[in-house]
């Protein structure tokens, strides 16, 4: 079957293939496009609606989302990918203990330089002045410290209650907390307790009981006597048959499903823990150490821009600016982070247990130093996940554990 | 021979071109290349290379995870060669002598079913059986007076849970090439048997074995090809290597040096040593393994 074409269609054609090549660009958009990747997955996650809420303002720059990776380590690899190829992203949010790697080895950029002193100071005032010091490396402001959490104590408040428990109680310590949890398994047959076992949870215990996991020279401090205290308290639960170890997504799985009656892990988790509980759900600080004064630690991440297009940075400015708006803010509270701006914002229901820990002074997340910082991340890592086990003692593990890190962190 | 080659003109370099030139681009230059990053520390931002020799490989050699992924890599292959081309095995001979044809077919679709899953999904599907405290694993044991299990916490627990998961994953596909094989035995030869007075057993054995041994070589190559490599997805959903690299293999440890701690130089040498390892391995399958396949 053959058909002709006539004439005007034949110029109507090639009018519509030739008019992108031959049209201003203006006419067909001309926001600045900054990328912006990250590790939060789902159509309704508020990273997707702060990103469109910012969109919607029609500001000449528009944020692209980009999901890279579910972990701070896989999108740093990519990031670290894609820089080399030259096609690197204008913003990431990148994990605190990642900051220095971001700054000396993936080009995280000075926000002084590249937005002017002023300009920078502007946008860093909209946030407390405690958590400032947590988006710097070496003094050098390299990002936006917009999402802080704190490790929390999540209590399935109906298991509690029918063990019998003062379903007001806030045990503010784990002395107070463990004999409490042990009635609670005694009393509904379901497992008392779970920690996360990683380097974070750890942290505390050792912060709390006045120790150190790196000290402020950079050196490697994990075994002190006051670490060791601290990490036997705990592991004591284990040892108690309190605590059944597991990873973390089945512990976050079981806890949903009701089967465990008390869990530490981040305040950042709580949207999603919350959305698929059916009991109800309460938040209390984490408990310190008898006769120590508490010391919690932090994490989360910073938004840093890594572009050395002047036209992504001030784009970048623009939408960093709206983030740290008390519009920006409300929605990235909606994530189960804390509010570590100025703006004033009503805390969240479910939320005032960590903020209430953060207007405590917290400390920042362990930053791993040199070259080889996360491969002594890791080798803690198993070190404490070995102790757990019980496969070897505690100031035995914390002395092999140290003697490793430091090989690493001084190579 | 020269001029053999001149009868032919250009027609071999214009038909074998593409592939050479696409094996020398994608395979042989990256190989070069990952053998010249070994002797070098490098970042991949700042293109700097600073010379190491053989440190990379005195290092890799001297690490007791490597060690312990090297042993973990022995013992995937030798828990899961017998399992995904023995159980297939045995199983296609049974299915073959299944009369009923609908239930064989429902048989052959769900033996063959988890194998058109990738790893990472396997795993996932998986997480939620091994849950220690919800899992239907542990709920199946607790109900005939078991205590429970931490699957993938248990570091003496984490690697049989891997294997648990490639082992279901994985075996349907060598089910299959069986099955294709088998069905492949000229009738003549099993029924003569048959009239003959021979056992099942002895047929089985002593005449269809011989006949698929090529498909079953083909089985036994692609399984370690698949041990060695592909089963890196469920470590990495799984365990992510743990607990203290207890569930590790050689290409996780390689994953873990290379893109987690960003030690390019360290991660191209497991890499040549990995490939060293491979290519052994795979020598001695051909040779002592073909020369029990019979091509007739």
């Amino acid at each position: 079957m053959s058909r002709a074409i006539s004439r005007r269609p034949l110029i109507l054609g090639a009018a519509a293939l030739a008019a992108p090549a031959v049209l201003p660009r203006q006419s067909l958009g001309n926001d600045v496009k900054v990328d912006l990747v990250h590790l939060w997955s789902g159509a309704d996650h508020p990273i997707q609606k702060l990103i469109k809420a910012f969109n919607d303002k029609g500001t000449g720059v528009t944020v692209v989302s980009r999901q890279d990776g579910t972990t701070y380590e896989t999108i740093t690899q990519k990031a670290m990918a894609s820089i080399a190829a030259g096609r690197g992203p204008a913003m990431m949010t990148t994990g605190w203990k990642l900051g220095d790697f971001a700054r000396k080895t993936l080009g995280a950029q000075d926000f002084r330089q590249i937005f002017g002193p002023e300009r920078a100071e502007a946008l860093l005032a909209k946030f407390r002045p405690q958590v400032r010091p947590l988006a710097a490396v070496s003094g050098v402001p390299i990002g936006l410290p917009w999402s802080m959490s704190t490790p929390v104590v999540y209590i399935n408040q109906s298991l509690w209650a029918a063990a019998g428990l003062d379903p007001a109680a806030a045990p503010k310590t784990v002395e107070e907390l463990y004999p409490m949890v042990r009635q609670l398994q005694e009393k509904t047959g379901k497992q008392g307790l779970c920690y996360e076992v990683n380097e974070w949870l750890p942290q505390a215990f050792i912060q709390n009981a006045g120790g150190d996991v790196i000290d402020a020279d950079s050196k490697p401090a994990m075994d002190s006597a006051a670490a060791v205290k601290g990490i036997e308290a705990f592991v004591q639960p284990r040892r108690d048959n309190l605590w059944r170890v597991m990873t973390i997504p089945e512990m976050v799985a079981a806890f949903q499903a009701g089967a465990i009656g008390v869990m530490a892990s981040s305040s950042a988790r709580q949207s999603v823990v919350r959305s698929a509980a059916k009991f109800d759900l309460r938040l209390i600080q984490m408990p310190g150490l008898a006769g120590h004064p508490r010391r919690m630690n932090s994490g989360g991440n910073l938004l840093a821009v890594y572009s050395k297009v002047k036209e992504q940075q001030d784009g970048a400015y623009k939408f960093m600016e709206f983030v740290s708006s008390k519009e920006g803010f409300e929605i990235w509270l909606e994530t189960g982070y804390l509010n570590v701006t100025t703006n004033d914002i009503p805390v969240r229901p479910g939320n005032e247990a960590a903020q209430a820990q953060m207007e405590g002074g917290l400390t920042s997340e362990t930053i791993w130093p040199g070259a080889r910082g996360l491969e002594a991340l890791t080798v803690h890592i198993d070190w404490i996940t070995k102790i757990v086990n019980g496969a070897v003692s505690v100031p035995e593990g914390l002395r092999s554990d140290r003697e490793a890190v430091e090989k690493l962190v001084m190579a | 021979m020269m001029a053999a080659w001149r009868r032919l003109g250009a027609s071999p370099w214009m038909f074998a071109g593409p592939a050479v030139a696409a094996s020398i681009v994608f395979v042989w230059l990256p190989m070069a290349s990952t053998l010249g990053l070994s002797f070098f520390d490098w970042s991949l931002l700042r293109q700097e290379a600073t010379w190491r020799g053989l440190d990379h490989y005195r290092g890799t050699l001297a690490n007791p995870d490597f060690h312990l992924a090297l042993g973990n890599t022995g013992l995937y292959l030798a828990a899961l060669i017998p399992l995904q081309v023995g159980i297939p095995l045995v199983l296609a001979f049974a299915l073959v002598r299944v009369k009923a044809k609908t239930i064989g077919r429902l048989y052959r679709t769900a033996l063959f079913a988890p194998s058109v899953l990738s790893f990472p999904v396997a795993a996932v599907v998986w997480l939620w059986l091994f849950n220690p405290t919800v899992g239907f694993l542990n709920t199946l044991g607790g109900s005939i007076g078991l205590a429970p299990q931490r699957w993938l916490s248990d570091p003496s627990l984490a690697i049989w849970s891997v294997i648990i998961v490639a082992f279901w994953k994985s075996f349907g596909l060598n089910l299959l090439i069986f099955l294709a094989a088998l069905a492949n035995v000229p009738t003549d030869v099993t029924e003569a048997a048959r009239i003959d007075g021979t056992s099942a057993i002895r047929q089985a054995i002593d005449i269809e074995l011989p006949l698929i041994s090529p498909a079953l070589f083909f089985a036994l190559v692609t399984t370690i090809i698949v041990v060695l490599d592909e089963i890196v997805g469920a470590v990495d959903v799984l365990t992510e290597g743990g607990p203290y690299r207890t569930s590790s293999n050689l290409l996780y440890f390689l994953y873990e040096r290379g893109f987690r701690h960003f030690q390019f130089g360290e991660a191209a040498a497991v890499a040549v040593l990995i490939a060293a390892i491979v290519a052994s391995v795979t020598w001695a399958q051909f040779q002592f393994g073909e020369r029990h396949v019979h091509y007739d």
